[in-house]
């Protein structure tokens, strides 16, 4: 065992937030549940990358060199980006920022406490399928929430049944944006990239420079996979080598609509090009709308996004 | 005042973006301000963005909370930016001066105005129709005006890159101000660079921001622009404040009667930090923390619903 940061305490008063406890570690950050004055739960991410060890007692995070505090505040940047991209997010399938502010010599988001359990679990859970109702349901208004990211110029990257909250009422909430990247408008993503094999798209093990819509996109089908078939397709850089997916169509013929098998083999395609395009393209494929005769043109699509939104 | 905002910026198919704009305000007054760095000209993000700065310092010297001369204010500013570009150069030893187009306005007791050097442009839209824009410094505007080309022309022309006034020019840059312009409620400014309206019609603009909340309309307009930018696509820019009390559902308003004297709030487009001059990039200092939560912070606010 090698020695790990330490979580802050229960109990601990950060600013005017009380932590309660640890609900989840990742590669850059702690997230804890906690209570802010009115007693009402929270979550807070804290910054702290798991590869510098920096917190192995008390509350404040110090570097042990001054390479290691470049390395700290360089991927501060990136939480940084997380930040600045959800604080303008304000949509019901993608987790709100409440506050965000410094303190320990870190930084601090906080965010929505959402109750429910995760896509992972739910799949985990489940003993039978998943109904195809519940599958349309819950990807429909992710992809909702999924076209707003888009809409402000950032990726996700890291879709995933793990980082798909599922409410109690059974809306999702879109989750952990850690990985995301304005890849939208800087021509490269800047720190080492992080994925999950299975559900990372071929195009973020190799050419980080066609990164976009179209990666969510795999993600996105990958995760609809992993509903039908409770275990991950097989990772993409593998199949870039020897391609093993068996087709979902093939797989559940019969047992799914051939609409929704269509989709999850169209997602999952490992040239970007083939994949749908746009979260819109997406959804449009998944509603089955016939295509209309003429050719949307962008004040259509427009009133057609206000439209749909305001309903 | 109470006004809804929204700016961006996108670098298009260039390596670098050389568009500034930022904008600032007092509890009673308003500045927005856009510049184009001109490429193939020496630093032409560097030019934009000294202009867009002193426009701000300036601003925040001298709104406490109003501008005692609006126009005086702009036409000053400009032709100082102008000075401080030829400043720059000196000091540097550069064999050309910097340049750049810019445009701003103010907005003070329910009055605009504005003020403009090159081709970056300025809309006032009144229930979907224009009521007031800026006329081009550029070689294409002047033919148009001989009658010797038609409008439509313009955007194809070989020569639509030519202006003949800027600022860090070689001559003193032509300033044009506009008069003092009544705003009503629900009136629409949009502040623009050419890489976005020589894509993007005017008439497209108003119809596209007509009864649409701006802050989900044009963040949609922007990537659609950047697609009809194709592979050539320059840098496109926008700033659009809608006038008056919330007048439209999920339309975040600001509301600046809260605000203390002497308190300024400000928004510079984040491409103007985080990286050096030579693009390098670099750790953050404390100074630029505080600020990236600042700005967090009041965009969650602004969000806020």
């Amino acid at each position: 065992m090698g020695v790990t940061n330490q979580a802050l305490p229960s109990g601990y008063q950060l600013l005017n937030y009380r932590i309660d406890r640890q609900i989840s570690r990742g590669g850059f950050s702690i997230v804890y549940r906690a209570f802010d004055d009115a007693g009402a739960p929270v979550a807070i991410k804290e910054y702290l990358p798991s590869s510098l060890v920096l917190r192995t007692d008390g509350d404040i995070v110090r570097a042990s060199s001054a390479e290691n505090l470049t390395s700290f505040r360089y991927g501060m940047k990136c939480f940084f980006e997380e930040g600045r991209a959800l604080a303008k997010i304000n949509h019901p399938n993608v987790v709100r920022v409440l506050n965000f502010f410094r303190a320990n010599e870190t930084v601090y988001m906080v965010m929505r406490y959402e109750r429910g359990r995760t896509l992972q679990q739910q799949i985990q859970l489940r003993q039978d399928q998943m109904s195809e109702r519940l599958v349309r349901h819950v990807f429909m208004h992710l992809l909702n929430g999924l076209r707003e990211v888009h809409t402000h110029k950032l990726l996700h990257l890291d879709i995933k049944p793990a980082n798909v909250y599922l409410r109690t009422d059974g809306s999702p909430v879109l989750l952990d944006f850690g990985a995301a990247r304005q890849t939208l408008t800087t021509s490269r993503p800047k720190l080492a990239p992080m994925y999950t094999p299975g559900f990372a798209a071929p195009e973020q093990y190799r050419e980080p420079d066609r990164l976009g819509p179209w990666t969510d996109v795999y993600g996105i089908g990958a995760s609809m996979f992993a509903c039908l078939a409770a275990f991950a397709p097989q990772a993409a850089d593998a199949r870039l080598n020897e391609d093993h997916l068996v087709s979902a169509k093939k797989i559940w013929a019969g047992a799914y609509s051939d609409n929704v098998l269509e989709v999850i083999d169209w997602c999952l395609r490992l040239d970007p090009l083939e994949r749908p395009q746009s979260v819109f393209a997406l959804q449009k494929a998944i509603r089955e709308i016939a295509p209309r005769k003429r050719k949307l043109t962008f004040l259509d699509n427009l009133k057609k996004r206000l439209f749909t939104e305001v309903m | 005042m109470r006004f809804t905002i929204f700016q961006e910026s996108l670098k298009g198919q260039r390596k670098i973006n050389q568009d500034r704009l930022a904008y600032t305000y007092s509890r009673d007054t308003l500045l927005l301000v856009v510049a184009d760095g001109m490429g193939g000209h020496a630093g032409g993000e560097i030019a934009a963005q000294i202009a867009v700065r002193l426009f701000i310092e300036r601003f925040q010297q001298e709104a406490k909370p109003t501008l005692k001369n609006p126009l005086k204010f702009l036409q000053d500013s400009m032709l100082r930016a102008h000075q401080a570009l030829g400043s720059y150069a000196e000091q540097f030893s550069m064999l050309e001066t910097p340049r750049t187009t810019c445009v701003a306005c103010i907005v003070q007791s329910n009055y605009a105005y504005w003020a403009h050097v090159g081709d970056s442009r300025l809309y006032l839209f009144r229930q979907g129709g224009l009521i007031g824009q800026t006329k081009d410094h550029s070689k294409v505007q002047y033919l148009v005006d001989q009658g010797l080309i038609g409008a439509h022309e313009v955007v194809n022309h070989p020569d639509r890159n030519k202006i003949f006034s800027c600022l860090g020019g070689l001559v003193e840059p032509v300033i044009d101000l506009s008069r003092r312009t009544p705003l009503r409620n629900g009136d629409l400014i949009v502040m623009c660079t050419d890489g976005l309206w020589s894509v993007y019609p005017q008439e497209e603009i108003a119809r596209a921001l007509t009864g649409a909340p701006i802050l989900k309309s044009l963040p949609v307009l922007m990537r659609e622009a950047e697609v009809r930018g194709g592979a050539e696509g320059d840098n496109l820019s926008l700033i659009a404040v809608r006038w008056g009390p919330e007048t439209l559902t999920d339309e975040p308003t600001t509301i600046t009667e809260t605000m203390s004297l002497g308190e300024f709030q400000t928004e510079i487009d984040r491409t103007l930090t985080l990286t050096d001059r030579k693009g390098m990039q670099r750790d953050l200092t404390d100074d630029e923390i505080e600020r990236a939560i600042a700005e967090i912070q009041a965009t969650i606010k602004r969000y806020k619903t």
